[in-house]
């Protein structure tokens, strides 16, 4: 899986720890990564996902459909799923702040056996935590 | 003739800052890390 995950695109290293099942990932200088194809390529490797985690800097903006989104590169944006810190956030949609979150991109639903991610779908960002406002 | 070209100069340099105010956050935003944890590895 290790080697698996650092052929994908925008990786730059890969942390795997057997003895709790986590695994970090460090993307590349660009930050240009694809969560989703992350997401496809564990499965991939034979395991599943059940959580993941993103450190991610951007802008808040809104989206077509009313909500609001994390800008986080000029092509790259994730949708904001709406909790008690997005709503601290949504005065800055539009601005130039620059923000840095901590925030659940994937939880896989309580009882469900190995699903095959759906990569079409959009992530949602359920923002956990504000770490630095710029 | 020295003077124009330092015009053209400042101008040049005043557009590089404005656009570097423009897209300099914008360039910054990034994913910094992913962690993911992972079920059925042996």
């Amino acid at each position: 899986m290790k080697q698996h995950l650092g052929r994908q695109s925008g990786v730059q290293s890969v942390e795997v720890s057997l003895n709790d099942g986590k695994v970090d990932v460090t993307p590349k200088e660009d930050g240009r990564i694809d969560p989703g194809q992350l997401f496809k390529a564990v499965y991939e490797s034979g395991v599943s996902v059940a959580e993941m985690d993103v450190l991610a800097r951007g802008k808040v903006v809104k989206d077509g459909s009313g909500g609001f989104a994390l800008d986080v590169t000029p092509n790259q944006s994730f949708g904001i799923e709406a909790n008690d810190v997005s709503k601290e956030l949504e005065a800055l949609a539009g601005q130039s702040t620059v923000i840095i979150v901590r925030g659940q991109l994937y939880k896989k639903p309580a009882g469900k056996k190995r699903q095959k991610p759906d990569i079409s779908a959009p992530m949602k960002l359920l923002i956990l935590e504000v770490q630095k406002r710029e | 003739m020295s003077q124009k070209g330092g015009m053209m100069n400042a101008k040049k340099f005043a557009l590089l800052a404005l656009l570097g105010c423009a897209l300099g956050p914008v360039s910054q935003a990034q994913i910094k890390h992913i962690e993911m944890r992972v079920e059925g590895m042996t």
